[in-house]
């Protein structure tokens, strides 16, 4: 059995706070993004307003409708606080987006006390955010199930899904304009239910839906993929404040002093990176962020920096401060299999020992470079800056 | 978190002025010229402007030095440059 606890229109949530729900609001489309609407508040749903619809269409249905700036980096950050306290009684969180996480029931009833009641009672304890929790075979329908606060057992599923309007397979469906097309030729066809949908056959829906339709066609049918719960993961963050109007090679200079940073923090434990998130507050009062994957584990500020300066061309407006955090991390650098003999690896083995020992006996701050951040300024103390070295 | 430190960042320095505003020992040490002098005025748009007077001085004991008063404070400090 999966559950599902939910946090419905959680990055709106977090852009407006509870109070203004209220009112007719949406997320502001993303500087440089499509102009469409992100997540949208009850009352502006109530007057035709969908979230991914364009700008132009929803404040044409809602002239009253006010644009909140989204806010990804603090979206991530509450998210992820709450993910870690699912974490924390034990459960394996998969969570591919904010708002929604899942996670296998059946392991963890033992701990809290044997009975499915339990866990739910120790999972709303623990997101500490008043949340919505499901409970079903699959995470479709455990996600349908925590709209209504309910336990669908395994023999019931059946009865559960098939009165559900097709609308709902927008949840379970990838892309959301994909998901909107599919739904939208289902219902032209009389195929409101997904009772009605799990009624055809798959070679029908293959034939007339692509793969997307036989996605759906699973889905109606009570088939869903298995969950792929994310590894538990340290914080380990690195920040910078940015000086008024940093542009261009700033920008680079800054960069390259948060992964020396993130890659001299003692949290990381000589291991590698795999994946890293940069993001950024934004002048104007939002935030920005990406995700890079690194491609292979690497622990090398110069193979980092190169991946990343090119992510910071994106950077819609101009930004206070740049964050990175290491979102997963590989094996320890030393453990990784040298494919030649001699030369530079045993070299950058030595000096990354020497660099352990120096900082082991003098401080985590006894090794440091100076890095140009502004070298033409007028004002000496903008020139450069000390940062730690990263172990080579 | 390790926070970055500033390299020539500006230390309280003990300067005796004379009546134009001239710094005429610094430390204790006379002043025996005054190489070169100039203003700096940055992030004026802000509330936190930034209006300093520099000197680069020359010491009695041969040593050579930059300070600046700031205008604002009138506080002087020392800084390497």
């Amino acid at each position: 059995m999966v559950t599902c606890v939910r946090i419905p229109r959680f990055s709106l949530r977090v852009a407006s706070g509870p109070d203004r729900l209220d009112e007719p609001v949406a997320l502001a489309p993303l500087p440089g993004g499509r102009q469409a609407v992100g997540e949208v508040s009850a009352a502006a749903e109530a007057d035709g307003v969908e979230a991914g619809m364009p700008l132009g269409e929803a404040l044409a249905r809602c002239p009253s409708l006010r644009l909140l700036p989204s806010d990804p980096v603090g979206v991530a950050e509450r998210w992820d606080r709450l993910l870690e306290g699912l974490e924390g009684i034990g459960a394996a969180v998969e969570s591919e987006r904010p708002g929604e996480a899942f996670f296998e029931v059946d392991g963890l009833l033992g701990i809290h006390g044997g009975a499915l009641e339990g866990v739910v009672v120790a999972a709303r304890r623990a997101a500490r955010a008043p949340v919505r929790i499901g409970v079903a075979p699959n995470r479709f329908a455990s996600l349908l199930a925590a709209g209504r606060e309910a336990v669908v057992a395994s023999h019931a599923l059946g009865g559960f899904l098939a009165p559900q309007p097709v609308a709902t397979l927008a949840a379970g469906l990838g892309p959301a304009d994909q998901g909107r097309e599919l739904i939208g030729a289902l219902r032209r066809l009389g195929l409101g239910t997904l009772g009605r949908l799990a009624e055809l056959a798959p070679d029908q829906v293959a034939d007339r839906f692509g793969a997307l339709g036989q996605r759906a066609l699973r889905l109606a049918r009570g088939e869903d993929t298995p969950l792929r719960p994310r590894r538990p993961r340290e914080e380990l963050v690195a920040e910078i404040e940015l000086p008024e109007g940093a542009a261009g090679s700033q920008l680079g200079r800054a960069l390259e002093l948060l992964v020396d940073r993130l890659l001299a923090d003692r949290k990381r434990r000589e291991r590698t990176l795999l994946a890293l998130r940069l993001s950024a507050r934004l002048d104007s009062g939002g935030s920005w962020s990406v995700e890079q994957g690194l491609g292979r584990p690497t622990a090398s500020a110069r193979a980092i920096s190169s991946l990343l300066s090119p992510r910071l061309e994106s950077l819609p407006e101009p930004a206070g401060s740049l964050r990175l955090r290491a979102l997963a991390l590989g094996p320890r650098a030393a453990d990784q299999l040298e494919l030649a003999l001699g030369g530079r690896e045993p070299r950058r083995g030595r000096l990354a020992a020497a660099v352990r020992e120096v900082r082991a006996a003098a401080g985590a701050e006894a090794l440091l470079k100076a890095i140009d951040v502004d070298p033409g300024s007028r004002v000496p103390e903008r020139r450069a800056l000390l940062t730690p070295i990263p172990e080579p | 978190m390790s926070r970055a430190r500033r390299v020539y960042a500006p230390r309280r320095a003990a300067v005796e002025a004379g009546e134009d505003g001239t710094p005429r020992a610094l430390a204790g040490t006379a002043v025996e010229a005054i190489r070169e002098e100039w203003v700096v005025e940055d992030r004026w748009w802000t509330a936190d402007p930034l209006h300093r007077h520099y000197y680069e001085l020359a010491l009695a004991d041969g040593r050579s030095a930059t300070v600046f008063r700031d205008v604002r404070s009138g506080r002087w400090f020392r800084q390497k440059a």
